[in-house]
């Protein structure tokens, strides 16, 4: 094993592996729309994420959720009610426009609460965790049922139901069922300051801490399949970049170079992963082969190259401020000349791509801004207002990003649909929150 | 020790020639917020002193450039020998307990006047070739992370660099950047983002 020492030292480590925080329990406050909270305990100090709604779409296509509760605090119905609030996309119609409505299973004439709603879902609990779901139009009575296989994390098939719904109505894959990995600071400027690396379900419930150091850890990037995190470490007083399986949470070294190691990115097809690697002087962006380790020089400038983003599997887009200030750039994922992308502004950086769009954070006037753009067509729209917001992350579907924003004078995630009519907030009473990384679809 | 002193002289023309790159966009700071720095510990508690006002050699009261510069008074005061012996790195009256550079915003140029302080630094590792320092680069927060990465790092590689035409070996001293990630103060203001952007010289042993 050519890395036999080094994996060594990384096992007799302080560094934890998987602390599992169970239990978690919803609080709901009803406050006027801009201040709905949800409280999202768990049984760690560390763990809690409250979260905050600030904006929901009230132009968006209205749809009833009858009450599905089975045993899940704020019922299964909340959960969906949330995932579509989210989207940008849909208006959740008020329980008591439609007192009574005939449980699942009874007769429906949806036609007669067309103007109150387009769709109407309606389900219930099959008895060991699953669902099912029926979703109503009330143009034309069309009746598309699911049914929804139970999950050893119980609020999964209710994410499930939601990506079903979104697909169906808006002819979009949905992206609700997936994870967020993110980072916490605690004590950040004392010498007790603990860095944690976490994940979670896409709407910040179920947080484990699969990681913590006292040095910092940086740059989570989840591989294609959902299985692993690549992330970097400051552990050895170096940088270095770590690969982790969130299950099992065996970890490997990919890279402790002498200089820099950082912003690891996985090639859509898992078989590379992309980095910034100062060994030769000055920031590049490398390949290593996830399987042989064999490293490939990719930029060659006398700049900063960093934060590579694959786009598809054939090219690679990364900042550098070869031209004398940060700028994204694009160059063939074999090497070659890069050109430039980004025109507008002193400071476009941190790319992150998913069908087809980029999202990266666009820097004017001392402000740092998230936008979003078409990989195709010119025209960026920004989708973030704070003063200092970064690391953008796209869901898999690109019809939502979470970055990380100053809120209170903390960071704090922040999640924004694309159109830019929904927006919320995850913040933690315990510390910072950033950087987060949206997994791709889950497979299991 | 003469000897320093007319190398020190010669200071100017090293100016000219080193710290074209420093172009200092915006040196000047907020004079209402003189004497706000104080010393502080390293994450891994190494002992990094502050330079400026508040700093160890206490108040710098005739500075008019702001808070962040070597201590005029440290620097032009006969009665104080900046002996180059190890000693000195923890002697509050020597210019070597003084290990924190500062740089401007997305610049990793040395700004001139931190120039005496990095050469008397250089000459003490050439001194005693057993000597070994870190130097570790900061950025502010303001930015993508990765990229602040790589920007603290080349501030660090500034300072090996002019450290080395002094007389500091190569092998002497390691740099790292540690990015926005170690931060001295919280603040989300100039100020703070002044005192963030740094390079700390922490040396193995002292």
């Amino acid at each position: 094993m050519r890395n036999g020492n080094k994996m060594d030292k990384v096992s007799n480590s302080k560094t934890q592996i998987i602390e599992k925080r169970g239990g978690w329990s919803i609080k709901k406050a009803f406050l006027p729309l801009f201040s709905v909270i949800f409280i999202l305990l768990s049984s760690s100090t560390y763990a809690e994420l409250e979260l905050h709604i600030s904006k929901t779409s009230d132009d968006g296509i209205p749809i009833y959720i009858a009450n599905i509760s089975a045993g899940i605090p704020g019922g299964h119905n909340g959960i969906i009610e949330a995932d579509l609030k989210r989207s940008g996309r849909f208006t959740i119609v008020n329980r008591s426009k439609i007192p009574n409505i005939a449980s699942y299973g009874e007769t429906l004439n949806a036609g007669a609460y067309q103007d109150i709603a387009d769709y109407i879902v309606r389900g219930k609990d099959n008895g060991n965790g699953g669902l099912f779901i029926e979703l109503v139009s009330t143009t034309d009575n069309a009746k598309t049922n699911y049914t929804i296989t139970a999950n050893e994390n119980p609020r999964r098939p209710a994410h499930k139901a939601a990506d079903l719904i979104y697909e169906k109505i808006t002819r979009r894959k949905g992206a609700f069922d997936t994870r967020l990995a993110y980072v916490t600071v605690t004590n950040s400027t004392s010498k007790n300051r603990t860095f944690r690396l976490y994940i979670s379900d896409s709407d910040g419930n179920n947080p484990q801490s699969i990681l913590s150091s006292r040095r910092p850890i940086m740059s989570p990037a989840w591989s294609p399949d959902g299985s692993e995190l690549a992330y970097v470490s400051f552990e050895k007083n170096t940088s270095a970049i770590y690969v982790q399986n969130i299950f099992t949470g065996a970890k490997r070294l990919i890279s402790a170079r002498e200089g820099i190691n950082g912003a690891p990115a996985w090639s859509p097809d898992g078989s590379r992963i992309a980095m910034s690697l100062s060994i030769n002087g000055n920031p590049e962006i490398y390949t290593i082969n996830t399987k042989s380790g064999a490293l490939k020089r990719i930029t060659n400038s006398s700049a900063i190259d960093t934060e590579p983003a694959w786009n598809g599997t054939g090219s690679i887009i990364f900042t550098s401020n070869r031209g004398g200030s940060p700028q994204l750039y694009r160059i063939s994922a074999n090497g070659g000349d890069a050109q430039r992308i980004t025109f507008d502004g002193k400071y476009n950086s941190a790319a992150d791509i998913a069908n087809n769009k980029i999202a990266f954070i666009s820097g004017n006037r001392g402000a740092f801004h998230v936008a979003i753009k078409s990989m195709s067509e010119s025209g960026k729209n920004m989708l973030s207002n704070g003063r200092l917001d970064e690391s953008p992350t796209l869901a898999p579907n690109g019809a939502m990003v979470a970055y990380t924003t100053l809120r209170n004078g903390q960071n704090t995630l922040a999640v924004v649909s694309d159109n830019g009519k929904s927006r919320q907030f995850l913040t933690s009473p315990a510390g910072d929150v950033r950087e987060p990384a949206w997994s791709p679809y889950l497979h299991k | 020790m003469k000897n320093i002193k007319i190398r020190l002289m010669l200071l100017p023309l090293l100016l000219s020639t080193l710290a074209l790159g420093a172009c200092s966009q915006n040196a000047k700071q907020d004079d209402k917020n003189a004497g706000t720095v104080t010393s502080s510990q390293g994450g891994d508690g190494t002992k990094s002193g502050t330079i400026g006002a508040g700093g160890a050699s206490g108040v710098n009261s005739n500075s008019t450039r702001g808070d962040y510069l070597p201590n005029q008074n440290v620097n032009n005061d006969p009665n104080n020998t900046n002996d180059l012996t190890l000693s000195g790195l923890n002697d509050p009256s020597n210019l070597l307990s003084k290990r924190v550079i500062y740089f401007d915003y997305n610049k990793a140029g040395i700004r001139p006047e931190y120039m005496i302080l990095i050469n008397t630094h250089a000459k003490l590792a050439a001194k005693y070739p057993q000597l070994k320092m870190r130097l570790e680069g900061h950025a502010d927060e303001r930015g993508s992370r990765e990229y602040n990465v790589a920007l603290s790092e080349q501030r660090s590689q500034s300072v090996k660099r002019l450290m080395g035409i002094q007389g500091a070996r190569s092998g002497q001293i390691k740099t790292i950047g540690y990015g926005e990630e170690v931060p001295i103060v919280t603040g989300h203001d100039k100020d703070s983002w002044q005192q963030n952007r740094r390079v700390e010289i922490k040396y193995d042993n002292y």
